[in-house]
């Protein structure tokens, strides 16, 4: 009882009511000053900073009917070329090294394809997705006219914002809402580099490399995204390493429930090398931890491989790295910019496969081909030479017949003519059908060869 | 004056709990540590090559200007509401730290009963919003009532049992929105259906600002009535000045504390039915960026006082959309802005600490 009777005396000290009554005085002062501080910092700076807010718009001084005469001939006298505005809301930081730090560079890229001198871009990183719509309401606020968000979670607010705010443009990165696809107002656009043909190009590098036989896989969120490219990878997987062996593959699944989570990301990979004996790695998640995990067990002697994902992260796994997924968002972005810009703007559901935005479409013999060179909007990373040249050339066989939607990997010719069976065997991919749009955004399955359920 | 507990620190520093607050003290703490704060960040933004009078003014814009204002209380009413749950807590000496987990529950009661109306078409339309508040307060109520009854029963310290719960509570949204609350026709993103427009609080004004502040009014005015009117007000009162008092004044201990438990918990349930049907219009995980521990910084500078809840969660609404605001135009990266909010953060908890002990350093060294 010794805590007890001290805590007593503690609170004798001094009588609870005057406590706060002298409290709330202080708070009450405390807010008045901050208000008061913010008020003269504010009238100090925005004195000082005025001309950089007024915005400067040729053939706009006629109509301003504000009395700051001053302002309005300095406007007309100094004309400037309009700028188009672009912002851009990030889920991540921009040096997350992954998906956020891609769509840094995709912005980058366009900016610089249009003309740095014709655009203006920002961007908000590390937003939350409960708190999107603020940060869209900020950019609409300070005028920008095209605002592109990146994540999933961004897409209620984003169509919310575009009714709201029908002189702008909106365009949403990995939904299923736009104009296009009329559940959303005119004005948004969605669109999405999608990844499953190279996650499935991954999977033959894995199946063509590994001796374990098993496979392992670090997941973000159980979403059919990201299902989608397990499931694809374990095939690919399969396909070469049935193919050499005669064994099926054996893949396991790891969930981290986060995109950014560098430490869970390598605790999860270390475990299943560890545990389930993989020797080959693929991961959705932000950052290169998997990579980096790979590296090092590299550099104590024993052989595990990974890739890159969304960026070329060669250097953080200069032996481990066997290629990769690299999205290059900056075309799709520059597309929506000149219709910005030049008052064409279509909605659409932009949906971005091997091939896309390609200058050169049509496929090459496997000898020439450009895999693991950037080319569109996703692409393979190079190719390690560790890869068996005869399963190089498969890659690269299948990587331009990608390009034509020649080869689908979600098809019987992606099994080695098995038709595809989920966890209970149930056939989910019959003989002569290829997956379409729907059975790839709705996959909530997992093929057979992945040893842990999916959760749900 | 007599001081009543002294620790001795080595190198000759003491810090001794301050038997009386005054006034003037208090002000000036206040008052100091938010210059300071703001001092300190300003100091950084001018190391990464900013004006810091530039940064504040974009600051104040975000009050001065009617549509970011609109944001800034937006989020203000779910910390607002969480806040004022702490308040009473706080009051009898409880130190809920788990207003978050109390919101989550709040989504997951507001959530359970728009999926009661969509799939099983339990409850008629006009009464779903009702019974959404009603759901939401009673369970982020027995949320905290658990840890309150576990206090005032066995003594188990409430700072660990009620930070551990939201944890309990997160995930449990989590495998519900990654389970049997998936919209089934969402491409199975984890998502629960958009609520119709019934079981939303912008059905009221249109915009969520406005009817999510009256619901904080509200509770405030509540809140206010039962503190200093009601018995049970004045017996959380006794039993935050200390337990044995409360016990000799023949207060029920364990009645007390537990309803108090609810009462904060409840009030913080309503903030999670702020989020989901307010901000966001339908449950998804991970649905409060931490709105649930902003309330403990909210409520140390209110004081305690319900009222001063409003504006000082509107202030840091403000923060949070001033962030916004200071990436998109001055380009600032977002970790510094974290950093300037953090500071902002840290430099309140430790004004209250000085407010409340005094530190005095002298030469000699005790041994």
């Amino acid at each position: 009882m010794n805590g007890n009777t001290d805590s007593n005396v503690l609170n004798k000290k001094f009588s609870r009511r005057k406590f706060l009554g002298v409290t709330k005085a202080t708070a009450i002062g405390g807010v008045i000053a901050a208000g008061v501080i913010g008020g003269v910092a504010g009238y100090l700076a925005g004195s000082t900073s005025a001309p950089t807010v007024v915005k400067t718009q040729p053939g706009v001084p006629t109509t301003i009917t504000q009395p700051v005469t001053k302002t309005v001939t300095t406007t007309a006298s100094v004309p400037v070329a309009r700028k188009l505005r672009v912002g851009y809301i990030y889920v991540g930081p921009v040096g997350d090294y992954g998906w956020s730090y891609g769509h840094d560079r995709g912005r980058r890229w366009a900016d610089e394809r249009f003309g740095v001198n014709q655009v203006e871009s920002t961007y908000i990183e590390s937003v939350p997705e409960a708190e999107v719509s603020g940060a869209i309401t900020s950019l609409v606020e300070k005028g920008y006219e095209l605002i592109i968000t990146t994540s999933f979670g961004f897409m209620d607010p984003t169509a919310e914002a575009a009714q709201k705010y029908p002189d702008r443009y909106f365009v949403h990165i990995s939904g299923y809402k736009s104009g296009a696809a009329g559940n959303a107002p005119e004005n948004m656009s969605a669109a999405f580099a999608e990844f499953y043909q190279l996650y499935y190009l991954n999977g033959l590098a894995a199946g063509a490399v590994t001796e374990t036989g098993v496979v392992g896989y670090v997941g973000a969120y159980p979403i059919p995204e990201v299902v989608r490219h397990i499931n694809a990878f374990v095939l690919g997987a399969n396909y070469a390493y049935k193919k050499r062996t005669g064994k099926n593959i054996k893949a396991h699944v790891s969930w981290i429930f986060e995109w950014v989570a560098p430490e869970k990301a390598r605790s999860a990979a270390i475990a299943l090398v560890e545990e389930k004996n993989c020797d080959v790695l693929a991961f959705t998640e932000d950052t290169p931890a998997v990579l980096q995990v790979a590296e090092e067990y590299q550099k104590k002697g024993r052989k595990v491989w990974s890739f890159s994902h969304y960026s070329d992260m060669r250097e953080y796994g200069p032996t481990a790295h066997l290629t990769g997924q690299i999205a290059n968002w900056g075309p799709i972005y520059l597309d929506f910019y000149r219709m910005v810009a030049t008052n064409s703007w279509q909605t659409a559901d932009i949906w971005t496969r091997i091939g896309d935005y390609m200058p050169y479409r049509w496929r090459l013999p496997p000898e020439k081909s450009t895999a693991g060179k950037p080319e569109g909007t996703v692409y393979l990373a190079p190719l390690n030479p560790v890869i068996p040249s005869e399963w190089q050339l498969e890659i690269k066989k299948k990587y331009e017949e990608m390009k034509e939607l020649i080869f689908e990997p979600f098809s019987v010719e992606g099994n080695l003519g098995e038709p595809i069976r989920d966890q209970n065997g149930e056939v989910r991919i019959k003989n002569g059908e290829r997956a379409d749009h729907d059975t790839l955004w709705n996959m909530d399955w997992h093929v057979e060869y992945i040893e842990e359920p999916l959760p749900r | 004056m007599k001081l009543a507990k002294t620790i001795i620190m080595p190198h000759s520093v003491k810090i001794k709990r301050r038997l009386h607050i005054s006034r003037k003290l208090s002000i000036l703490t206040t008052f100091s540590t938010l210059v300071l704060a703001f001092g300190v960040s300003g100091i950084f933004f001018a190391m990464i090559g900013l004006n810091p009078l530039d940064v504040y003014s974009y600051m104040v814009g975000v009050y001065t200007s009617p549509t970011l204002l609109l944001k800034a209380l937006e989020r203000a009413i779910p910390i607002g509401l969480a806040a004022l749950g702490l308040s009473i807590a706080f009051r009898m000496n409880f130190w809920n730290i788990g207003a978050e987990g109390q919101m989550y529950m709040g989504m997951f009661a507001s959530t359970g009963i728009v999926l009661l109306h969509a799939y099983y078409d339990l409850i008629p339309d006009y009464l779903v919003l009702l019974l959404m508040i009603l759901a939401s307060f009673v369970t982020g109520g027995l949320w905290c009532g658990l840890p309150a009854f576990l206090k005032a029963k066995m003594r188990v310290n409430e700072i660990l049992t009620t930070l551990m719960m939201n944890y309990v509570a997160m995930y449990f949204v989590d495998f519900l929105i990654y389970g049997p609350w998936r919209d089934p026709k969402g491409y199975g993103f984890p998502l629960s259906i958009p609520f119709p427009e019934y079981a939303k609080l912008t059905m009221i004004f249109g915009e969520f600002a406005y009817s999510g502040l009256l619901l904080l009014c509200i509770a405030v005015a509540l809140a206010v009535v039962i503190l200093r009117y009601t018995k049970l007000g004045f017996e959380l009162k006794i039993v935050g000045e200390g337990i044995d008092i409360a016990r000799y004044a023949g207060i029920r201990i364990t009645k007390v504390i537990t309803l108090g438990g609810i009462l904060s918990g409840g009030i913080a349930g309503l903030g999670g039915l702020a989020i989901v049907s307010g901000i966001i219009g339908r449950l998804r995980p991970r649905a409060s960026p931490g709105y649930g521990y902003t309330a403990i910084i909210v409520i140390l500078l209110s004081a305690l006082n319900p009222w001063l809840v409003v504006p000082v969660s509107i202030f840091f609404g403000g923060i949070f959309v001033a962030g916004d605001i200071l990436q998109a135009t001055l380009k600032i990266p977002g970790a510094a802005v974290e950093m300037h909010q953090a500071l902002i953060f840290l430099f309140i908890v430790v004004g209250e600490f000085l407010k409340r002990y005094k530190i005095t350093i002298t030469r000699e060294v005790v041994r």
